[in-house]
Parts: structure tokens; C-alpha cells; sequence
């Protein structure tokens, strides 16, 4: 009787122990799939679903500072800031000295214009890290929001010590100077700006217009000033087409703006993915599959510059500059028999184009034929002055 | 006589194999002396190579020259049968054991779990380790984690091939991808002989990230490139803090663009998960007779 008593004791007191413990192994393991799920989400960009999944994970298993900090990045990149935040803290908490989770935070902050509380979380950041490039710019541009400009111009300078060709970086170094009434110092930071920065740059343009007005060159301010103007009227332009577009997306006119637009500012690769749209929306329209093609071309894609060239020649087989095109794209794949006879099209077509004969006498000369290379190189010639003359 | 070759005992043919590979040093510096030993470890030949890529990914800028002394490196990643025998010699010490345990994957059955999947995929690279499980059991086997450089130059050796294999995209790798033969899974290491490297280093593109000794920076290639030291950097270690430690090469959940020989990610060295293994690395000795 005694024995049974130590036996019911005993399985009272292990079941329930048991059964926890298989709770617990249950549970981590909902946990390693929800961050698996998770991690699997971000690599796909799908932020919403990674930010469920780790919420979940962290709610079975919630002191897991790295997967809060995979968390504030999730919510960061819905520019969810307050969450993003609050994900960034939790993580810090437990992992105080984690030098990206302060970065993260350094940045929510100074997303919030908590530029005051950005400070010392980034100076932490590069006193920990002191090649950190990114703690070191973001803590000038904070600096420079706080107009500290005395303080952001060692961050900004720190920051291009580590890292020497951020554009980015320069006109806020540039921008310092400008304050710091420092012209000659801001001009050249403009200037490196330009030089290490995407085509079509306008903010450094202002910047210079600023420092060669406070240095009294008023022509060389007002040439900047003229370049930026023009450069935010193409900026505002390309904004309102992209809009209208993504507002109406059937609008071919505001596609095809959007595509002209594109192509004058030698913007090819997105320049392809708008004719590709224009052509979806019109499929027959042949100017859109021959501004496909040249901007394939642009892009040194002959291959695909020749289909598309040679779909624009089938939608209007009278057109001379699609040939001309198509000859092109022939000619740079090295097939220079497809391009002579196509070229020969776009004369026969409309021999009045100097351009069409410079191609045709290029041609004949990598054949090595000289008499018919020269004889279209004179029609090239006599044509473009006809042509100078006409415009004068 | 300064040899790179481990002090060893030799017979006549290693000798002879020994003054072969030597002439082949000195008479193409630039190319590697193929040498494998019992380890299926690599012998890669000391020399400079390129490092990172002017036109893809920011981090992976400035490209630029790289010394590396001669070093051995896994043909292959550490599979779970290898990784199964430094776990059951841990068991003596029961907490050390707990502590390099591979994480387990119940929600993948072609994973599985710890131990159990050392039985049932024994070639399978070990997943579910962390950085420092990888470093242990490295430093169990008398070996290393590799360098970053290390990794990068095993995968690409001395050209600009955008994956171990070159330059054209092939189903020679195990990636997210629905043609390879592997989906939602890991393959057994080796099982894609056309995607190894120029040194013949396998898996080095898809299946498992891999673990490198160094930890992340996104600027790092600036501070050892030419624009700060006239000279190639020799050996670089990486920064000397960091949040997160570099993992190379892809894995099965992975697009075939990021498993690219200069793609670089980092992630957490405690994080245990079903796509990061590791392979490992020594440095080749230097001894003079």
C-alpha cells in the first residue's frame, strides 16, 4: 500500500514536469520555424510576412535581442519608425554594446527628427566602431540637422575617410563648409559631389550657386543656379509622370512621357522597363518597340535590341529610321550583311538622311571595299552640309 | 630551403611531386598548384589575387588586390557525419555538448533533426550551427574558419568569375531555384562536380552559406584597397569589431544572384539556421630544412 502511495506521488509530481518540458521543445521549435519563416520572407523583400513571423517567434521566445534587431529592420523598411523603434530598444536591451542595433536605432531616430536623441546613440556607434562609415555620416548629417556644422564636418570628413566616393556624403561635407562661410572648401566638396554622384545631380548644383555668390562670382553662381533650376523642373516632371502612372497605370500617355523623359536623361535601364510597359499597353505601336530598341542599344544589348527593332520594322515597314535602327543592332552583334542590306533599306527608303550613307560607308569600308566606302562617305558629306545650310 | 607545403614525411614520388609543384610555382606564379590531402583539404598556392566587384552589389566596392599566404581549404563543406563525431565526443562534458548542438529543423523534414539527421544524411552539410559551433569545431580539428579573402579567392581564384564555375548561369549549384534536382532542401556535399571552383573547391555557390572568420563591414574593402596602401594588403582578417560575421556563397533558399563568388552577407554568429554551414581552412606551413 505504501509503495503505491510513493508510486501516485511520484507520477504527480513527474507527468506534470514531463509534459512541460515537452510544452517547452514544442514550442522552440514554433519558435525556429517562425524565424526561419521569417528570414526566409526577407530574403524574398517580403517585409509584412517577416515582421508577422518574428512577432510570433518573439512571443513564444521573446529574448532574442538579434531577432528583435531582424525585426526593427523589417518594420524599418515599411517605415513602420515608431515599431521600428521600439523592436531596436527591446533588442539593445539585452544586448547593450550591439553596434548595429544602435545604428538601426541612430537612424529611426533621426527618421522621427529625434535628431537630439540620434546623437549620443551614434556617437556610441563610432566610438565602439570607429570605422564605422555609416555610423560616421549619419551622425554629421545628424549634426548638420541640429546646424552643429562645426561638429558635422569631422563626422562627414571621418566618414569619407572610410568610405571616399559617397556623393552623398560630400555635398553634406559641402554643405558644412557653406555654413561655416568656408566657399572654397564647400566648392570643392560640391564638385566631388558631382563627380562621384549619379548623372543628374541637382542638389550640388545649388550648393555651388550658394558659395560662388558668397565669393562674388555672380556669372558662375547664376550658370549653377540655372543647371539646378533646370535639373528640379526635370526632377518635378519625372515625379509627376511616375505618379500619374502608378495612379492611373493604363495611361499610355503618361507612359510615354514618362519613356521620353527617360531617354533624354539617358536613363536607360528604367527607360526599359517603361517601354516594355508602353508596349503592353499598345503592342502595335511601332515607335514604342524602336525606343525599346535603342535604349537595348544604349544599354549595349544588341541581341535584344534587334528583336525589338526588327518587331518596330514589321509594325511600319516604311519607316527608314527603323531600319536604320535595326541596321544598327545588326551591325553591333557583327552581323555586317544583315546590317548592309539593312542599311541599304533605309536609304532606299529615304536617301536623303547623311547618316543612313555614314553607316552604309562604314560598312563597305570593314569590307574593304574603298570606291563604294568613299562614293556614300561623299553622299554623307554633301548631305549634312545640305543640311546645315537648310538650318541656317 | 623555404617550402609551403606541410612538414611531412616524404618518399621519393613526394619529392619528386614536391620539386614539380615548386618549378610550377616559379615558372607561373599565378597558377595553382592543384594539391589535395587525406583531409580533402585544398592547397592553394600563396599569390595576389583580385577581390570584390566594381559593378554589382555597394560592399562588394572598390575591386582590389589581395595577397594571400598559401592556405589549405575544405573541398567540401562539413558534413553532419564529420560534425557528428566532435558532437559525440563533447558528451563527455555535458555542458559543452549543449552548447555546440545543432539547432533542430522539425518543420523540414529534408533537414530534420539533431542527432538523428547525422544518421539520416550523413553527407548533408551540418546546418543549424553557429558561428562559434563552426569555430569550435574547427579549432577541434586543428583547423580555422576561413578568411573572407581566404573564401573569396578559393571560389573565384585568379578571374573574374561571377560564380565558381564562370560566368554563364547553369543549374550547377543548389539554389532556390526549381532545376538543379534539389527543392526545399540541402544536397549531399559534391553532388555538383561542373559548379566547383577554379581550385576544384566544391559547393562554393548554393546549398549552405557558409561561415568566414571575419566579421561585416560594408567599408572594409576601401580601408585594404590601393586607395589607402599602395601595396596589395596582405592577409586581412577583417575589422576588429563587428555586429555580424560574414557568410559567402548562397544556399538552397537563395537566388542564384546572391550565391555570386563576390556576394557578400552577414549575419548574427549566434543564430542557428538551416541554410548556414561551414567549411574549413589552415594555413599552409612554412618550414625551412
Amino acid at each position: 500500500m505504501r509503495n503505491w502511495l510513493k508510486i501516485v506521488i511520484f507520477l504527480s509530481i513527474c507527468l506534470p514536469l514531463s509534459g512541460t518540458a515537452d510544452e517547452k521543445s514544442g514550442d522552440h521549435s514554433k519558435y525556429v520555424r517562425h524565424v526561419e519563416q521569417g528570414f526566409s520572407a526577407i530574403f524574398r523583400g517580403d517585409n509584412q510576412t517577416a515582421i508577422s513571423e518574428f512577432e510570433t517567434a518573439l512571443a513564444i521566445e521573446p529574448d532574442h535581442s538579434e531577432i528583435l534587431h531582424y525585426l526593427g529592420m523589417a518594420y524599418a523598411q515599411e517605415q513602420f519608425w515608431n515599431k521600428a523603434a521600439d523592436s531596436y530598444q527591446r533588442s539593445l536591451a539585452l544586448m547593450p554594446d550591439n553596434i548595429e542595433a544602435l545604428y538601426s536605432l541612430g537612424v529611426v531616430y533621426f527618421k522621427l527628427d529625434k535628431w537630439a536623441d540620434a546623437v549620443p546613440v551614434l556617437e556610441q556607434v563610432v566610438e565602439l566602431s570607429p570605422h564605422h562609415a555609416r555610423g560616421q555620416e549619419m551622425l554629421g548629417k545628424t549634426l548638420l540637422k541640429l546646424r552643429r556644422y562645426g561638429d558635422a564636418a569631422p563626422a562627414l570628413m571621418e566618414a569619407l575617410t572610410l568610405k571616399p566616393q559617397a556623393a552623398g556624403t560630400y555635398q553634406e561635407l559641402g554643405t558644412a563648409y557653406l555654413n561655416l562661410k568656408e566657399y572654397t572648401k564647400a566648392i570643392e566638396n560640391f564638385q566631388k559631389a558631382l563627380a562621384f554622384g549619379p548623372g543628374r545631380y541637382a542638389e550640388p548644383h545649388y550648393g555651388l550657386g550658394m558659395a560662388y555668390l558668397r565669393l562674388g562670382d555672380r556669372e558662375k553662381s547664376r550658370a549653377e543656379m540655372q543647371i539646378y533650376q533646370q535639373l528640379q523642373k526635370e526632377f518635378a516632371e519625372y515625379e509627376r509622370l511616375a505618379r500619374l502612372t502608378r495612379a492611373e497605370p493604363n495611361n499610355l500617355e503618361a507612359w510615354s512621357g514618362l519613356a521620353s523623359l527617360l531617354m533624354s536623361q539617358k536613363n536607360y535601364p528604367e527607360a526599359v522597363q517603361v517601354f516594355q510597359r508602353c508596349i503592353e499597353l499598345a503592342p502595335n505601336n511601332a515607335n514604342f518597340h524602336h525606343g525599346l530598341s535603342r535604349t537595348f542599344m544604349a544599354l549595349n544589348y544588341p541581341k535584344h535590341a534587334a528583336e525589338a527593332a526588327e518587331k518596330a520594322v514589321q509594325l511600319m515597314p516604311d519607316q527608314s529610321i527603323l531600319y536604320n535602327t535595326l541596321g544598327s543592332a545588326y551591325a553591333m552583334q557583327g552581323k555586317r550583311r544583315e546590317a548592309l542590306v539593312t542599311f541599304q533599306k533605309a536609304i532606299e527608303l529615304d536617301s536623303e538622311q547623311p547618316y543612313y550613307h555614314l553607316n552604309v560607308s562604314k560598312l563597305y569600308q570593314s569590307f574593304g571595299n574603298q570606291k563604294l566606302a568613299q562614293e556614300h562617305y561623299r553622299a554623307y558629306e554633301h548631305l549634312l552640309s545640305e543640311q546645315k545650310a537648310k538650318q541656317k | 630551403m623555404n617550402t609551403f607545403y606541410p612538414n611531412r614525411k616524404r618518399n621519393r614520388n613526394s619529392y619528386f611531386s614536391l620539386i614539380a609543384k615548386y618549378l610550377m610555382l616559379l615558372l607561373f606564379p599565378g597558377i595553382a598548384v592543384f594539391a589535395q590531402d587525406a583531409e580533402n583539404m585544398i592547397f592553394v598556392s600563396a599569390g595576389t589575387f583580385t577581390m570584390g566587384s566594381d559593378n554589382r552589389a555597394a560592399d562588394e566596392r572598390p575591386m582590389h588586390k589581395v595577397y594571400l599566404g598559401a592556405y589549405y581549404i575544405g573541398k567540401y563543406e562539413v558534413t553532419n557525419a564529420e560534425y557528428y563525431e566532435f558532437w559525440k565526443q563533447q558528451a563527455a562534458a555535458a555542458a559543452e555538448m549543449q552548447q555546440h548542438t545543432p539547432e533542430n529543423f522539425t518543420h523540414i523534414p529534408q533537414i530534420g533533426n539533431w542527432p538523428e539527421r547525422a544518421k539520416q544524411f550523413p553527407d548533408h552539410p551540418v546546418v543549424g550551427v553557429s558561428w562559434h559551433d563552426a569555430n569550435a569545431y574547427a579549432a577541434w580539428k586543428g583547423m580555422r574558419l576561413p578568411t573572407e579573402a581566404e573564401w573569396e579567392k578559393a571560389a573565384r581564384g585568379y578571374t573574374d568569375r561571377i560564380w565558381p564555375w564562370g560566368n554563364a548561369i547553369e543549374p550547377y549549384a543548389n539554389t532556390a531555384a526549381d532545376n538543379d534536382g534539389y527543392k526545399n532542401g540541402l544536397a549531399p556535399v559534391g553532388s555538383f562536380p561542373k559548379g566547383k571552383s577554379y581550385y576544384g573547391v566544391m559547393d562554393m555557390a548554393g546549398n549552405v552559406w557558409e561561415w568566414t572568420a571575419d566579421w561585416y563591414s560594408d567599408v572594409y574593402y576601401w580601408h585594404t584597397s590601393q586607395v589607402f596602401t599602395k601595396r596589395p594588403k596582405r592577409n586581412p582578417t577583417g575589422p576588429v569589431v563587428g555586429s555580424w560575421r560574414v557568410i559567402r556563397g548562397g544556399s538552397w533558399v537563395d537566388k542564384i544572384s546572391r550565391c555570386s563568388t563576390t556576394f557578400r552577407f552577414y549575419l548574427y554568429p549566434n543564430l542557428k539556421t538551416s541554410f548556414v554551414g561551414f567549411r574549413l581552412a589552415k594555413t599552409a606551413e612554412k618550414t625551412s630544412k
